[in-house]
């Protein structure tokens, strides 16, 4: 539990949200996350990052922060790309859930707040964001969406996604400290 | 000129060439793959001349910068890139779209 310290109550809620989702399911005992589902949930936490990222890239003037959201916008395409490809391949429909709506509700929150913000104050927001956002995805895929995925070949996908997300929250972490000492 | 002045430093250096060009390895190519976010090997120790291959095994499109920034840059790599450089001297690189990536390469 001492992980959660570090995050925003925001994220926390997604995360603890996601986490309860997963955690209830698991206790009736019932198969929970189809693979339509984990597939869904990834491509719809991928598209969020890309939409801070496009917000990122209307409001900021920081150079370091612009060239970080083009690196996620990038990243997080690939990455849908590559998932979007594997389910045509297994003829599976990415199908809507409780998670991925639940991403989505919060996401929804979150480019709110950011749209509300400007200059420095925006740019900070978003880098806290995107550490606390990365942190939540990483243990989400970790701890929900790969074990709860049947197909070897959408795990090994999942699987090769966390390097990229780790590589994600220390360059927003190395951003963030940066931008502490200023 | 007596004979023997001339051939003399002929056939020194004729010695002389003939050991350099046997003493020269072949120049060798390396690879390092990028691979999970990092590169591999993330050190390498090369001979001048030798050739650094690297290759982008990531879905997500990378870079090798020299660590100034000033000296050599790859193009952004895309998923099953490659690019190679010839190693005259020493340097540390990272990559410039994750900048937590860090290779260096010796050359000795
Ligand atoms: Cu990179």
């Amino acid at each position: 539990m001492k992980r959660f310290e570090k995050f925003t109550m925001k994220t926390a809620a997604l995360f603890l949200g996601v986490f309860a989702f997963g955690s209830t399911v698991l206790a009736q005992g019932n198969p929970t996350l189809s693979d339509a589902e984990v597939a869904s949930a990834a491509v719809t936490a991928n598209q969020i990052d890309i939409d801070f990222a496009a917000i990122a890239r209307e409001k900021s003037k920081d150079t370091q922060v612009l060239e970080f959201a083009r690196t996620m916008a990038n990243d997080h395409q690939a990455v849908i790309d590559q998932a979007v490809a594997l389910t045509e391949k297994l003829s599976v429909t990415p199908k809507d859930n409780a998670v991925s709506q639940q991403l989505k509700a919060d996401a929804e929150k979150t480019k709110e707040q950011l749209r509300a913000k400007s200059g420095k104050a925006f740019d900070k927001a978003y880098i806290d964001n995107e550490v606390a956002y990365h942190t939540s995805v990483i243990a989400a895929v970790k701890d929900l969406l790969i074990p709860e995925t049947e197909n070897a070949e959408l795990k090994d996908l999942l699987m090769s996604v966390v390097p990229a997300l780790e590589a994600h929250l220390e360059h927003a972490k190395m951003i963030q400290q940066k931008m502490s000492k200023k | 000129m007596s004979m023997h002045k001339v051939l003399f430093p002929c056939a020194l250096l004729l010695l002389t060439g003939f050991s350099t060009l046997q003493e020269r390895p072949a120049s060798k190519t390396h690879r390092v793959e990028i691979v999970q976010m990092k590169f591999s090997p993330s050190s390498l120790s090369v001979r001048p001349g030798d050739t650094v291959l690297f290759v982008n095994l990531d879905m997500v499109t990378h870079d090798v910068t020299e660590a100034s920034g000033k000296s050599w840059k790859s193009p952004p790599l895309a998923a099953k890139g490659s690019w190679k450089k010839v190693a005259k001297t020493s340097a540390s690189y990272y990559c410039s779209f994750h900048p937590v990536m860090k290779g260096t390469i010796t050359v000795k």
